[in-house]
């Protein structure tokens, strides 16, 4: 009875001691840590590295699907007539429907279709000194509506006598653009103010503009910072009024009529054309993307499991060279625990600090991703980093802290034995 | 009653445990019928060739091993009857370990490594850092403290591995080859100190220095595991 009176007596007091002990372990980790800076800056590095793989390419994920369905939503259009398979990077280069106003009329007949625009895209070149012109993509639309969002200023709309008149004359008729704020703040134009528009450097002086607002709705889409011209006029300046081509042509179903069923029934007609409803639009666009996809997915993977890797192998090698030290102390009387706290302890914050530097460089490197990418290929806020992606770095970097943490602390159990005592 | 008592020791390496090494009938005699005891307040020095048995001893009275045979008392416990958990708590509270080559954590302070042993028993910070500071204190390197291993002597290092032993103010030293790190004039130092903490304790020491063993109050010769010479 007074035995098991003093075992659970020791037990308590043991218990008592287990905060002192904890202080005391992560004291000696702390001070392991300090004393090794290349090795903690290094082990931090790779856990930082492993998170920041993970809350990237989880940014731009979210980015993709953000960016997707904002421009088809934004696009407010049911069905899409393209010449080829829509490849917004492609943009302005081609525009394969001939004979646009023909075919959109044509459209504007059905009684399953309610309104019908054509859209066409060139590269243009657009400045307020005809000496100093910028290249971007021009988007030719009848007009604008409520869904450009303007920044400033307002929008512009063809009447039919402009449009034939630009038609048949090849001239700019109307003559009002709506600039990609960007655009317009690099070019320093403001609604009011005049700007030089072609589809080349030498035709551009030739044609001049009024700006008469901006709007990221059509860059919104397409991916790159885009200006919209007038359609008639938008043909004139690129001279091919004649053909008169569009990119695609979008059309709404009419009230009563299915979408899906509209757009095969215009797959039928126009065989030479390729019909999708909008929501294939999305399919087609992401069809390209699994193996993308799976690349990041492996990559992420990856850098995980190397991470992991790299980061265990560190602290088992520290304990494989501190095993006579860690033999030696176990033979005056630290317990394995304490031992094995010493470099779990180490794993642990370690995992802990690389979590906190891989989550504070995720906005900047996101940031400076952004901006390259939206210089080199014109998305904006391609990667996004809602409190999610945090959330799922923060996650990652606990379990890893952890596993390291567990791994390392057993390896140095292990060590902590008398056998490895002046081996 | 003497501080440490063996018995008609004997050992055989390999024989318990068989971690998986090369043929489970291949044993190593380490001991043959050896009894001892050292009184407290005597250095006792064991003296022989590698592989005589010295460190085998040291190691069963600090109740690292359990002998194939024989009784190992420590202050008349007997540590061959007590579990891995009841002989460490016996070298915890009583016997205090010098190794031949210090070890001593890189990474802490003179302080902090003196400190360690009281850790485990739960003392708060205050008191561990007091109490190792008034060891360094007692072993002349209170100038020391805050310095970390690398940045001390051999002489000094084993100093403070010496503070750390007595840090839970142990009964019994023991001490395996304690100068075989340093030279000679730094090991007179550290076995003028030895013998000076060792006064009120049990003390043994491991060795095959001439100088070491002549601290001694008394030493047993060891060959092939066995008692060829005690000096009582």
């Amino acid at each position: 009875m007074s035995r098991r009176f003093g075992a659970a007596l020791r037990a308590v007091a043991n218990l008592r001691h287990v905060p002192t002990r904890t202080s005391a372990v992560l004291g000696i980790a702390f001070a392991q840590i300090r004393r090794s800076p290349r090795r903690t800056v290094l082990a931090v590095l790779a856990v930082a590295l492993v998170v920041l793989s993970v809350t990237l390419l989880a940014s731009l994920g979210v980015g993709v699907v953000d960016i997707g369905e904002d421009g088809l939503e934004s696009a407010n259009r049911g069905i899409w007539l393209s010449g080829d398979p829509v490849d917004p990077s492609a943009s302005g280069t081609e525009n394969p429907i001939v004979g646009a106003h023909d075919v959109t009329a044509e459209l504007d007949e059905r009684d399953d279709v309610s309104s019908a625009s054509p859209i066409a895209m060139y590269e243009i070149y657009v400045g307020t000194d005809p000496g100093d012109l910028e290249r971007t993509s021009g988007v030719g639309v009848p007009g604008t509506h409520s869904g450009f969002d303007f920044q400033r200023g307002g929008g512009y709309e063809t009447d039919a006598e402009d449009a034939q008149e630009a038609m048949t004359s090849g001239e700019p008729t109307t003559e009002e653009v709506v600039l990609d704020p960007d655009t317009a703040e690099r070019l320093g134009a403001s609604p009011g103010d005049t700007v030089y528009l072609g589809t080349s450097r030498e035709s551009a002086p030739e044609y001049e503009f009024t700006v008469v607002g901006t709007s990221s709705y059509y860059s919104q889409y397409l991916g790159s910072e885009s200006t919209a011209v007038p359609l008639p006029d938008l043909l004139a300046v690129a001279g091919t009024t004649g053909t008169d081509r569009a990119t695609f042509i979008t059309a709404d179903a009419a009230d009563g009529h299915d979408r899906q069923t509209v757009a095969a029934d215009l797959d039928e007609t126009y065989p030479e054309y390729d019909v999708r409803a909008s929501d294939e639009q999305i399919g087609a666009m992401l069809e390209e993307r699994p193996l993308i996809l799976a690349s990041g997915v492996t990559l992420v993977g990856l850098a995980i499991v190397g991470g992991i890797i790299l980061t265990v192998n560190l602290f088992a090698l520290v304990a494989s060279q501190q095993r006579e030290e860690l033999a030696a102390l176990r033979a005056i009387g630290l317990s394995r625990w304490v031992l094995s706290g010493t470099i779990g302890a180490q794993g642990l914050i370690i995992g802990l600090l690389g979590g906190v530097v891989g989550l504070v460089s995720t906005p900047v490197l996101a940031a400076g991703l952004n901006r390259i990418v939206a210089e080199t290929v014109g998305f904006e806020r391609l990667l996004r980093t809602p409190l999610e992606v945090y959330a799922v770095g923060f996650a990652l970097a606990a379990v890893v802290g952890t596993i390291v943490a567990l791994v390392a602390g057993w390896r140095a159990g292990r060590y902590a034995r008398i056998a490895h005592l002046e081996a | 009653m003497p501080a440490v008592c063996l018995e008609d020791v004997n050992h055989e390496y390999g024989s318990t445990g068989g971690r998986l090494r090369s043929g489970s009938d291949r044993t190593v005699t380490a001991l043959r019928n050896v009894s001892l005891d050292v009184e407290r307040g005597t250095i006792v020095g064991l003296e022989g060739p590698s592989g005589s048995g010295k460190s085998t001893i040291l190691h069963a009275v600090a109740g690292l091993l359990v002998p194939t045979a024989g009784t190992v008392s420590v202050l008349g416990t007997d540590l061959t009857a007590l579990s891995d958990r009841g002989r460490t708590r016996v070298r915890r509270g009583h016997v205090g370990i010098v190794f031949q080559r210090f070890h001593l954590l890189p990474s802490l302070s003179a302080r902090a490594n003196v400190a360690l042993p009281l850790v485990q028993a739960g003392l708060s910070k205050s008191a561990r850092r007091e109490r190792a500071s008034t060891l360094l204190t007692q072993v002349g390197l209170e100038d020391r403290i805050t310095h970390l291993p690398g940045e001390l002597s051999g002489g000094e290092r084993q100093r403070v591995a010496i503070a750390r032993a007595l840090s839970t103010d142990p009964d019994v030293l023991v001490a395996d080859e304690p100068t075989g790190e340093l030279d000679t004039e730094t090991g007179a130092d550290v076995l003028e100190l030895l013998t000076d903490v060792g006064r009120d304790r049990a003390v043994l020491i491991a060795s095959h220095d001439a100088a070491t063993l002549a601290v001694a109050d008394r030493v047993v010769t060891l060959r092939d595991g066995t008692v060829v010479e005690d000096e009582r």
